[in-house]
């Protein structure tokens, strides 16, 4: 019996063993050229056939109130929101409201998480958070940023106005979106005032806001860049029924690239831990070797000398710096002109808020 | 018991001639396999819209004035700072035909669609969504909870929404290179 034993068991190892040696689904080694093919890969998201709109209509049982600010007496303000969308260009004043998208298939609006040893990112050993807006592209292949009349070829925004001949045929969506806000306010005894907000095919392009872990100063930093561009961005007092009343400032081929924060300066919002208020940083501008320099200049060692090229890279990029175009200021029907405001670069901010209630 | 070892031994021997190896799937095999069917959800979100469970010198029934019924979220993004508050969350969020699929895009967006030529998800916005009495109040504060020692609060707005909203479209997430 032992005998019979043994040899189960040896003729079970060779069966079990035997098929094996035709079965070759072992695992392989990734080689270095096969690891360079290895991305880390984002969140794209894009809006399709998109409208928004809300507003504040007790006649048909809608509410969008808001509430709690109180003015210089400590009265309170009452303001109905009237209406909030977004919609298609060509919505005249959210009156319209067709489907509009938002980021393209080929330049998405993208969640990321960027490594920040990468140059592009610029903080070693840093994994960077990145919520961006469709990228801007290289001048001359995109879209003008401003005049939806304009076509391909025209500038270096990727979304592109409504109705644009595409290869496809003609693109009524585009990817600009028309934006308002329209406020009824209430303050103390006097009546009701309008407040409107409207923007006719806004674009986004190359904004983006990135987020990380500052070790030193154990906070969350932030840089954050903000481009809008519209054709026409108009602040009204006129009733939601007369949108297009003159009580307006328009301000045509409006441009605002606001660049708050950089990886070496970075902006840090957050709470007073006393007063409980708002707090708004930007640190100021430095460098570890800038007592190598003398009235700005090296002296002559190589730290001196990266702190010279620190800060040459400081003042002359245009990257680090804000800017507010109006192409055309136009008030009460009054035609003012054109008005910048460009090249604003922040050396250190540091904002408090407080509440003024007793 | 000779012959039932040698049926056993038969048996093993047979199985060598077995080949159930797993074998692999083809580009051209893949592009055959679709997402058949999606999801579809209707439903009701409701927080705090009768008060919570919490009874302190902060928080308390929906019908005292003086205190917070709805419910509370608190972040802080220093590790010494405040925090930053949504406060007295309430209210309810119904929603009917909010839909996830996926899609295969291969035409349309302007160009783009033929260019592109893969699947996303497909989230589709609901075919209505209502708000009863949703609100929330946006704050900052001095520490997490409102009933510690010292604590401060600055409230910047209410926002109070009722209704039937207009929300259309379809949300399309991919992964990017």
């Amino acid at each position: 019996m032992r005998l019979i034993t043994s040899r189960i068991v040896k003729l079970t190892l060779l069966s079990v063993l035997l098929p094996l040696n035709y079965v070759s689904a072992e695992m392989t080694s990734l080689s270095d050229n096969d690891l360079s093919e290895v991305d880390g890969a984002g969140i794209g998201l894009v809006m399709d056939d998109f409208v928004f709109s809300h507003g504040n209509d007790i006649a048909n049982d809608k509410v969008f109130k808001i509430s709690g600010i109180t003015d210089s007496a400590g009265a309170p303000v009452s303001i109905n929101v009237n209406q909030l969308y977004i919609a298609s260009s060509g919505s005249n004043n959210g009156t319209t409201l067709d489907p509009v998208n938002l980021g393209r298939l080929s330049n998405p609006y993208e969640i990321d998480l960027l490594d920040g040893d990468d140059v592009d990112v610029g903080l070693p050993g840093e994994a960077v958070l990145q919520f961006a807006a469709p990228t801007k592209v290289a001048t001359g292949t995109g879209y003008s940023c401003i005049d939806p009349t304009l076509g391909a070829n025209s500038g270096d925004c990727s979304s592109r106005p409504a109705d644009t001949l595409t290869s496809d045929g003609l693109w009524e969506n585009g990817e600009r979106p028309d934006m308002g806000l329209e406020l009824e306010i209430t303050t103390g005894t006097s009546g009701p005032k309008n407040l409107n907000f409207n923007v006719k095919s806004a674009v986004f392009d190359g904004s983006y806001l990135r987020l990380w872990g500052d070790d030193d100063n154990k906070k969350m930093a932030a840089e954050f860049r903000l481009n809008f561009y519209t054709p026409e961005l108009q602040i009204s007092t006129c009733s939601q029924v007369n949108q297009a009343c003159t009580s307006s400032v328009k301000m045509q081929d409006f441009q605002l690239e606001l660049a708050l924060g950089t990886t070496f300066q970075p902006l840090y919002i957050g709470a007073d831990n006393v007063t409980g208020g708002l707090t708004v940083e930007i640190s100021k501008i430095t460098h570890e070797y800038i007592s190598n320099l003398n009235a700005g200049v090296s002296d002559g060692t190589a730290n001196g000398d990266a702190a010279a090229a620190f800060f040459t890279d400081y003042y002359t990029n245009d990257n680090y710096r804000s800017n507010i175009v109006i192409g055309k200021l136009d008030i009460g029907g009054t035609d003012l002109g054109s008005a910048k405001v460009e090249g604003m670069l922040i050396q250190y901010l540091d904002v408090k808020f407080r509440d003024l209630a007793p | 018991m000779k012959n039932k070892f040698k049926i056993f031994i038969v048996c093993i021997f047979a199985s060598v001639n077995c080949s159930a190896e797993m074998a692999s799937i083809n580009d051209s095999e893949l592009s055959e396999v679709t997402g058949q069917s999606g999801v579809y959800l209707s439903g009701e979100v409701s927080i705090n819209e009768q008060g919570g469970p919490l009874a302190d010198s902060y928080f308390g029934a929906c019908t005292d004035s003086a205190k917070t019924c709805g419910a509370r979220l608190s972040f802080q993004t220093q590790e010494s700072g405040g925090w930053f508050v949504i406060d007295d969350i309430k209210g309810s969020i119904a929603f009917e035909g909010l839909t996830f699929q996926v899609r295969e895009i291969n035409s349309g967006f302007g160009g783009d669609g033929a260019l592109f030529n893969k699947a996303v998800l497909e989230i589709g916005m609901p075919e209505s969504i209502r708000m009863n009495d949703f609100e929330f109040t946006l704050a900052t504060g001095s520490s997490s909870r409102p009933s510690d020692v010292g604590y401060k609060q600055v409230d910047f707005m209410t926002v109070e929404m009722s209704g039937e909203l207009t929300l259309e479209g379809n949300l399309l997430v991919f992964p990017t290179p």
